[in-house]
């Protein structure tokens, strides 16, 4: 068997070639599907392109002796960077160092860590593993993919899954505003009743304010020193603008602040917080303040019910989430590999000798069971009819049985599906799984 | 006696427990929905052993020391369920460890009903005591509600994380469960109280008992968190201290009474 893996990635390759390798399209992919299957060498493909990467995964069955399996995996590592290199227009010389080539077991290995997201560059990202089902779907949609591909990628998804409820990789937040969002929730419960202030503008914090219409809340009020700008901004969140004069009484009716100007001091001092907390009845509230120099006073953390995220604050949680995700990623590399175990099992259950042997002595066997059955029925039969019983069955089953055996033994490219279904027909893995 | 519930009840909460600690220790939430389960069908066995108990002994299963420790552990997952059911909070985990403590404990003590004084056989009396305990048990509830908001809390100022809180929930859902629980066990202490008092008076007259000192002295302090509370302006980290330190006086008329005087109250 050979399955093998040709790809660059965001660590090996930079971005003007992995742009240049990309397939931008679903047109594209299928395209390039359908050229390579349409190649002798190759059974089974799929093409995985996002922004960070370019994979291509391919399966030949091997047939006949050892020396020409060789010189096929040569031929078809020769036959895939051709291909890049024809489909893009883009001589071989200029990629050949960036590219990663994986056989066999490190291939399925890769896969798996690709599929559950630790090979990302942010690593436990969810999105990795839908593109990987969505670039599956394609192959399928082109029938690029048979027996062993479609087994191996259901078993990175199930991989990925394993990942995901067993380790805790993905569940802490790595981006500065995602983090925010998740703190807020730490405090608050339902954010579709909650209201936000953001004071000022800025990227990061109009990102903050995405996520969480994005996680429900939907009263948003904005202020800035030009009204004008405020209003601007506020039609974009679906907002209200207020102005930033009535700052103080707008802080004791919202649950949640962004603030973020470009004032070289503080905007909000501790004594107006303690008043806000005072006509708020000590509702809680969580600030965040993503500006520097800081527009917010610090010792507004040490008020009850006040909570304060600077900047700093921010990233050392994204930080230590950061670091949390490594030491997950350690754990994962263990299923991945257990997995990537179990896939072998599979695959080398898919060799013809030792399915024709089980087939052959299940039969040899139900012959036996029921030749003793007739046997103890008819007790006074003579021995030589006997004998003749057992000969024409035996026959019998040597006659129906030798078909299945050529074509077993044939290596042909179906090789692979016969046995999967002559496995099943004959309930040999009846035992397993 | 219908033992067989006990110990099948016993057995789940202790299935429920097992995996409630690997939750909490692996601050996973993946087997809340086992713990659940494991919890709830223990739950209807355990009643219905407390319903055998009460048909056949004719009154409320909560007098001897296994009988007490039973209900506790049975009012406080009766609790929960609708906590964790109005909130959709995860909260099971750390309640069924509770549960399964005082089940534990309740299996130690003898099994046979308890004889109370004939002249407190009565509606009252049973009320009195099911109220009494159901109402602590809701108090301890809130006790534990209030120190893991404490550790949340904490957790958030200190800008601290990778501990416990990663499977406590928010501050807000904490806080809303706290009222809840004030909310409805004071009320259920307080006819407890009352209902004990009247039953007290009408058949000794004034000769206070300790405990009941004690538990009039705890009924204050509820009060005080009860009315802070529904008045609404004082809320949240003192809030959660004061039922606390309330908690921690329930416990001492529990035990330390108890032990150190020879209240009437003492379980059989």
């Amino acid at each position: 068997m050979s399955l093998i893996v040709v790809g660059v990635n965001h660590k090996t390759a930079p971005v003007d070639i992995r742009e240049r390798l990309a397939f931008n399209s679903n047109e594209l992919i299928k395209e390039g599907l359908r050229y390579l299957i349409n190649k002798p060498a190759i059974n089974e493909a799929l093409i995985f392109s996002t922004c960070n990467r370019v994979e291509i995964y391919a399966y030949h069955s091997v047939s006949g002796n050892a020396e020409k399996t060789i010189e096929g995996e040569k031929n078809i590592e020769e036959i895939i960077i051709d291909f890049l290199s024809d489909f893009h227009r883009i001589d071989r010389r200029e990629f050949e160092n960036y590219l990663y080539i994986y056989r066999d077991k490190e291939a399925v290995e890769h896969l798996f860590k690709v599929t559950s997201s630790l090979d990302s560059m942010i690593v436990g990202e969810p999105q990795i593993t839908g593109q990987v089902k969505e670039a599956y779907e394609i192959a399928l949609s082109e029938r690029a993919t048979s027996l062993i591909l479609n087994h191996l990628m259901n078993r990175a998804f199930f991989t990925a899954k394993r990942v995901r409820n067993e380790t805790r990789i993905g569940e802490n937040p790595v981006s500065v505003s995602y983090a925010a969002v998740g703190l807020i929730k730490k405090v608050f419960d339902e954010l579709s009743k909650k209201s936000v202030l953001l004071v000022g503008a800025g990227e990061m914090a109009e990102l903050a304010i995405r996520h969480l219409i994005g996680s429900g809340v939907n009263n948003i009020y904005v202020t800035n020193r030009t009204y004008e700008r405020a209003k601007e901004l506020s039609k974009e969140f679906n907002g209200k603008a207020v102005s930033f004069e009535n700052l103080k009484e707008q802080l004791t009716k919202v649950d949640i602040v962004i603030c973020s100007t470009g004032a070289p001091h503080y905007v909000i001092n501790e004594k107006m917080i303690r008043e806000v907390m005072l006509s708020r009845k000590h509702k809680p509230i969580f600030l965040i303040d993503i500006s520097v120099p800081r527009n917010i006073d610090p010792a507004c953390n040490n008020l009850d019910n006040v909570y304060l995220y600077n900047i700093d604050d921010l990233q050392d949680v994204v930080d230590s989430n950061i670091l949390e995700r490594r030491k997950e990623a350690e754990k994962a590399l263990g299923i991945v590999c257990e997995e990537t175990e179990k896939f072998f099992q599979w695959l080398n259950s898919l060799d013809s000798v030792p399915v024709i042997v089980s087939i052959r002595n299940k039969a040899e066997m139900i012959r036996q069971e029921e030749l003793e059955k007739f046997k103890s029925k008819f007790k006074d039969l003579p021995p030589e009819i006997l004998n003749s019983i057992d000969y024409l069955t035996h026959s019998i089953i040597n006659k129906i049985m030798h078909e299945p055996t050529v074509a077993l033994k044939n290596n042909s490219d179906i090789k692979e599906v016969l046995i999967f279904a002559v496995r099943r027909l004959f309930g040999l893995d009846s035992e397993e799984e | 006696m219908g033992t067989i519930f006990f110990e099948l009840a016993l057995t789940l909460y202790f299935a429920g427990f097992l995996l409630s600690l690997a939750g909490i220790i692996r601050k996973k939430q993946d087997l809340d929905k086992a713990v659940l389960v494991c919890s709830l069908l223990g739950f209807i066995l355990h009643s219905i052993y407390l319903a055998l108990r009460y048909l056949k002994s004719g009154q409320a299963p909560v007098f001897s020391m296994h009988e007490a420790n039973s209900f506790f552990a049975w009012s406080i997952l009766f609790a929960s369920f609708f906590i964790y059911r109005a909130y959709k909070a995860k909260i099971l985990n750390f309640i069924v460890i509770l549960s399964f403590s005082f089940m534990f404990v309740s299996a130690f003590f003898p099994r046979n009903i308890p004889s109370i004084k004939p002249e407190l056989k009565s509606l009252w009396i049973d009320i009195h005591a099911t109220m009494a305990v159901f109402g602590i048990a809701l108090f301890s509830l809130a006790f534990i509600f209030s120190i893991l908001y404490l550790i949340q809390e904490r957790a958030i100022k200190s800008k601290k994380f990778g501990g416990i809180e990663s499977i406590i929930p928010s501050l807000e859902i904490l806080d809303k469960i706290n009222y809840l629980l004030i909310f409805w066990g004071f009320p259920i202490f307080t006819i407890a109280i009352i209902v004990g008092l009247v039953k007290y008076l009408t058949l000794w007259g004034f000769l206070f008992d300790p405990k009941e000192i004690w538990s009039y002295l705890t009924w204050t302090v509820y009060l005080s968190i009860f009315y802070l509370r529904v008045k609404g302006d004082w809320r949240k980290k003192k809030a959660a201290y004061l039922t606390i330190f309330a908690f921690l006086l329930v416990l001492f008329g529990f035990f330390g009474i108890n032990l150190l005087t020879e209240s009437f109250h003492k379980p059989l």
